[in-house]
């Protein structure tokens, strides 16, 4: 189980590490990941490594429809909390 | 129909240009099957060098579901090893024009040309072995030429995909370019090839490819009982399955 702060730090530091650019800077979690410069893959790329680190298992139609970073948290807050 | 289209030009320049918008530029068995066709006409006498390229945000995306777990069944041949043996085969020099992602096989199609130019802001990875079976099409033996010995196991290994932006240091290829730059770039270097007589060209093609030529062929019997020993795992369709969901 993890807090929701604790769930940002993770989707950050993979967010950082695959978009360029970010680092340093404050990121609006109202917006996309692809409002930030991601493309297709990278989103790939961040949400299976922060679902990896986090060891939860989110089905992937739940991801689907997620519309920002906030909802992202959300859901994976959620998975955490009832798998925890 | 429609999936490839080819274009040649009066300086002898064809441009393959894989354009299956609904298909996401992925090998299905009808991509196959024209893009074989398509390869076939490349024998052109009036063709010095050829150009593969595909939609500008995918190049390639390697197996679509139904030949994956066709593959995975036992219910197809892996008929997409035509496409890199007969992309290597192919008598004149070829360019990988990679605007768009190009992942697994698509990967691996665009590694086949004798020269490739990737994009900064495309990304490139093989995930085969995030469906639990290991990499086919002769990526075991082609990855390294690209990538280097190590790069490319970290690339097979983890499955993750890299901007192509990351590459710049790390990869062999000839040019990593900002996606609007990369046609442009692959139409001087095919003007630079289109002066050449043909024949000096299709013999100098012969010599230079051979090597990767044996290096497919060697993976891909390797490669072959690997996937016979994945795919008797029945997790592994499952994993294709789950994979392909999120397309839906």
């Amino acid at each position: 189980m993890a807090s929701r702060e604790e769930i940002w730090n993770v989707i950050h530091k993979h967010l950082v590490d695959t978009v360029e650019n970010l680092d340093g800077q404050e990121i609006d979690t109202s917006k996309s990941i692809m409002d930030l410069g991601a493309n297709s893959l990278d989103i790939v790329e961040i949400v299976s490594c922060s679902i990896r680190e986090l060891k939860i298992k989110v089905p992937r139609n739940e991801l689907n429809n997620l519309k920002n970073i906030d909802e992202l948290i959300d859901l994976l807050h959620k998975v955490s909390n009832a798998s925890g | 129909m429609n999936r490839i289209v080819l274009e040649i030009s009066e300086e002898g320049i064809a441009t393959v240009r894989m354009q299956d918008r609904a298909g996401n530029n992925a090998f299905s068995p009808a991509f196959i099957e024209e893009f074989l066709q398509t390869l076939k006409r490349l024998d052109d006498e009036s063709i010095k060098v050829c150009v593969f390229c595909g939609l500008d945000d995918v190049f390639c995306s390697g197996g679509d579901e139904e030949v994956l777990l066709g593959l995975a069944q036992g219910t197809a041949k892996s008929y997409d090893l035509k496409m890199v043996k007969n992309i290597l085969e192919i008598p004149v020099p070829t360019i990988a024009a990679m605007e768009g992602h190009a992942t697994g096989g698509g990967l691996v199609l665009g590694l086949c040309c004798d020269m490739v130019i990737m994009a900064e802001e495309s990304s490139y990875g093989c995930p085969f072995m995030n469906l639990g079976f290991t990499p086919g099409m002769g990526t075991t033996g082609l990855l390294r030429y690209a990538m280097g010995e190590y790069f490319a196991a970290e690339m097979m290994f983890g499955g993750q995909y890299f901007r192509g932006s990351r590459f710049r240091e790390r990869t062999l290829v000839n040019y990593i370019e900002p996606k609007a730059r990369v046609m442009e770039r692959a139409r001087t270097l095919a003007l630079r090839i289109a002066v050449k007589p043909r024949p000096a060209l299709i013999m100098l093609k012969q010599n230079l490819s051979l090597p990767r030529a044996k290096a497919v062929d060697e993976a891909c019997t390797a490669e072959a009982i690997m996937h016979e020993a994945c795919f008797r795992d029945p997790e592994t369709v499952n994993r294709i399955k789950e994979n392909f969901l999120k397309h839906d």
